[in-house]
């Protein structure tokens, strides 16, 4: 009798065939699954991401059943799968295989996130006070190179160490890109840990520019001069930036690629594209990247001893790239003799726009003058320019790691 | 390489060929904003 019930409800009856471990993992699973969706609900946690992740994440936990020959699985989606055969016969079934195939395992989903960014970065906010934007930038990637020895050194590979170091960046299709060039077979608990860490950080990163920035220093007013500069010249220097960064670092082109035409379709502006790309392309690629992610949320997926060292590395990475940031902005104020809010740093976590708007509002706590939207979106923006490019360098050279 | 020395080393890059793409757009866009007379 038992046994026809469980026949009947396979997602219970396989909780008591599998490895108990698994078994509870798969509850657990169900249980973070609903707390993910009701924190975005609560937009306690990004709601564009954790709500369709969260409902991902409960679905492949519960929806187990047997499959032919014994296996035991769901109707969502197979990772594991590469026998081309068995792939073509696989899409066929699994409804979310054919998105994970065609849109994730070869960057697309990351790419196409990256034309929507690069729609809604404004060129003219770096050339306000450019090296400042790029100094700040630089030093807030200081967290993907320290996450890269200590990651190294807790035992990953130099591809592993270098793909979790990227959470540094802050930027989640770069993160997702990093893993599928250098760690394939850690994309999925990557790419989950950078976006998770993610949602928290605009929680948390006020805490800490509140900590290291005293309400002196975080309400200085900063004089922002626009240079008036032309749509052809942005135009100009937007493809000529690409086509030399696609020169120096050819495995990061996707990416690179993908951003500069999103920011040279606006500086065109070719507004049916840019409505495109701003709503349709983003808000789509972000709902399947949510509902991917969680779909491979697999409890056996997870249980990978790695995946602890990967939640350290992760905050981490993340930790140390605000301080560098942080650190940035202070070092800025040095230089330009006080003419510079060290808050901005925080923005060169490249974010975009969160930490920009993280930057601003710390400074408007402090002195309801202090205006430095402008500045933090330079900072913001240049970031993703240097995530970007870090992320080519590890590409092309991690292989000198002996 | 050792580890140590190529974190180093690629955040060297890094911010060299940061700094250079700024340079590019910072020229850039000095060039094609002067007057011509």
């Amino acid at each position: 009798m038992l046994h026809q019930l469980l026949t009947i409800f396979p997602g219970i009856g396989t909780l008591f065939v599998q490895d108990p471990v698994i078994a509870f993992a798969r509850i657990g699973f169900i249980v973070l699954g609903f707390v993910l969706a009701y924190l975005g609900f609560k937009r306690t946690l990004e709601p564009l991401i954790m709500v369709p992740m969260g409902l991902g994440m409960m679905a492949v936990n519960a929806g187990v059943m047997f499959l032919e020959a014994g296996k035991i699985g769901t109707l969502i989606i197979a990772p594991m799968v590469s026998e081309p055969n068995a792939l073509i016969d696989i899409m066929q079934i699994n409804f979310l295989q054919p998105v994970y195939n065609f849109t994730f395992v070869n960057s697309l989903v990351a790419c196409l996130l990256f034309m929507g960014i690069g729609t809604m970065a404004d060129i003219s906010f770096i050339l306000a006070r450019p090296w400042a934007s790029i100094t700040v930038a630089v030093c807030a990637e200081l967290g993907t190179f320290v996450t890269l020895v200590i990651g190294y050194y807790f035992g990953l590979t130099p591809g592993q160490a270098a793909a979790v170091g990227s959470i540094g960046g802050a930027d989640g299709p770069m993160v997702l890109f990093a893993s599928l060039i250098m760690a394939k077979d850690l994309f999925v608990p990557i790419s989950i840990i950078a976006y998770l860490y993610l949602s928290l950080c605009y929680a948390g990163y006020p805490y800490l520019v509140r900590w290291l920035v005293p309400a002196k220093y975080r309400g200085l007013e900063v004089e922002i001069e626009f240079p008036e500069v032309s749509s052809q010249a942005k135009f100009v220097f937007t493809i000529v930036a690409a086509a030399l960064l696609c020169l120096l670092l050819p495995v990061a082109s996707p990416l690179i690629l993908s951003f500069f035409m999103g920011v040279a379709i606006k500086e065109a502006e070719i507004e049916p594209y840019v409505q495109l790309l701003e709503n349709t392309i983003v808000y789509g690629s972000t709902l399947f990247l949510g509902l991917v992610l969680g779909v491979l949320c697999e409890a056996s997926t997870l249980l990978d001893p790695r995946v602890a060292i990967l939640l350290v590395l992760g905050i981490t990475a993340l930790a140390v790239s605000a301080l560098g940031g942080i650190g940035g902005g202070w070092l800025v104020w040095a230089v330009t003799k006080g003419k510079y809010n060290p808050a901005t740093g925080i923005a060169g976590v490249s974010c975009m726009p969160s930490t920009a708007k993280i930057a601003q509002r710390c400074a408007f706590e402090a002195s309801p003058y202090a205006m430095i939207m402008p500045l933090a979106m330079g900072a913001s923006i240049c970031g993703v320019i240097v995530s970007a490019i870090a992320v080519g360098v590890f590409a092309s050279t991690i292989g000198l790691v002996g | 390489m050792n580890i140590i020395v190529y974190a180093g080393m690629s955040y060297l890059i890094t911010a060299v060929i940061a700094f250079a793409v700024i340079g590019v757009i910072v020229g850039i866009s000095r060039f094609l904003s002067q007057p011509s007379e």
